[in-house]
């Protein structure tokens, strides 16, 4: 019979099949067998995670029916799509419960189930050409991000701009959007997307937003990494994704180090630039929050674009600048 | 039948489908399956036949098929459909 199993009893189960536990789901479903938890699996937001089922339960259709009971959980809480992560070994059980591989890198594999990422595609038609792309989070637009797509969008017939959709950040996805469409509308072959979950996201890469470093966040990236260069590179015919260096952020620095190192090797060039300097320091948004939470409008200006400097005037950013200047303040 | 709100019906076991029906503008019917390839179109006019008796002209469908017999997806998609129908 199927129970909302307690923490520790899943923690067991899941730790004596070898799998990590990770604290922090939104929903647990557990099969119990005479009283004892045989099968559970979480759900946090649209990722499916931790699901483990008893040795003497495995190759019945146990993992139906929990599969089942988090899709249900998921579609009820608003999300068509639904990720997990297992081990590459274990990724053709998923396929036969219609899940997808979405990238596969080492020890662990990414599946996806619903209508997802060809719907993504369907919604967002790709030029056809010698294509670039920039992945960026853009928490706020600066100077440096735009000196970053002028330089790009010079080497290619159309440049991507990816902007991440992962409302992690201190600034929200809409404004973020926004920002990046209105600092680029000058450039004509320049395409502002959203990345959805389909890079950088807390599907494909949470760690990013942990500012964690460990074995996790690596094998996260390098699964983040091999999604661009299977699925979202070829899907819009780009042979070349730029970056800036990054001599502040460690995860950001981290994260352009594993891309110079994946991507060349599945046919992707990776280009990293220089950083745009101003006042004899590099510019990134790290600099550009503290600016603005200082309220330095004078900073500001050499920091970023006019139309970035006029969003952070705005009303609606006032509340951003009284975030930032809390002790807890966003990345 | 009107397709007024979202529902589901089926479970992903082994022989059977789960299906999600929900408003749209149009009549959209999205198949996934185990045996897409083989039985993408069998599956595809049965969920449309039974459709068709129950009088839905306008919906969103999307059905996650694991080797279903027919009788199995068309009493998923009635289920499924009289539950939409239902304020």
């Amino acid at each position: 019979m199927f129970d909302q199993p307690t923490e520790r009893e899943a923690q067991e189960l899941i730790e004596s099949l070898g799998l990590r536990f990770e604290p922090g789901v939104d929903d647990w479903a557990g099969f119990y067998d005479n009283g004892r938890l045989a099968a559970c699996g979480a759900r946090k937001g649209y990722v499916l995670k931790m699901l483990a089922i008893a040795p003497e339960f495995q190759g019945t259709d146990t993992l139906g029916a929990l599969v089942t009971r988090l899709i249900l959980s998921g579609l009820a809480a608003g999300h068509e799509t639904l990720f997990l992560f297992t081990r590459p070994q274990t990724a053709s059980t998923f396929e036969a419960l219609n899940f997808r591989i979405l990238a596969t890198h080492g020890t662990a594999a990414l599946l996806e189930h619903g209508p997802g990422f060809e719907a993504y595609l369907a919604a967002h038609p790709a030029a056809p050409g010698r294509n670039g792309a920039i992945v960026l989070n853009g928490n706020p637009f600066t100077l440096g991000h735009l000196h970053l797509a002028e330089h790009a969008a010079r080497q290619v017939d159309r440049l991507y701009l990816f902007v991440v959709s992962e409302d992690c950040s201190v600034f929200p996805f809409a404004a973020r959007l926004a920002m990046a469409r209105a600092a680029t509308a000058h450039l004509p072959n320049v395409t502002v997307l959203e990345t959805s979950r389909y890079a950088v996201s807390a599907g494909t890469f949470p760690a990013y937003f942990l500012k964690r470093r460990d074995e996790a966040a690596l094998a996260q990236m390098r699964l983040d990494l091999d999604l661009f260069a299977g699925r979202i590179a070829p899907a819009f015919s780009i042979l070349r994704r730029f970056a800036g260096d990054e001599p502040l952020c460690p995860a950001t620095r981290a994260y352009n180090e594993a891309m110079a190192e994946v991507l060349p090797g599945d046919g992707v060039a990776v280009s990293i630039l220089p950083r745009f300097e101003a006042g004899g320091a590099p510019v990134s948004a790290t600099r550009v929050r503290e600016a603005f939470a200082a309220g330095d409008f004078q900073r500001l200006a050499a920091l970023v674009p006019p139309s970035t400097l006029q969003f952070l005037r705005s009303d609606e950013a006032r509340p951003i600048a009284g975030r930032l200047r809390s002790p807890l303040k966003g990345a | 039948m009107p397709i007024l709100r979202k529902s589901t019906a089926g479970t992903m076991q082994s022989s059977d489908l789960m299906v999600v029906v929900e408003p749209a503008p149009t009549l959209q019917i999205e198949i996934e399956s185990t045996v897409k390839k083989q039985f993408e179109h069998l599956i595809r006019s049965r969920i449309e036949a039974t459709l068709q008796d129950l009088g839905v002209t306008s919906g969103h469908v999307r059905v996650s098929d694991r080797g279903a017999l027919d009788y199995a997806i068309a009493a998923r998609v009635e289920t499924a459909v009289h539950r939409a129908s239902q304020e």
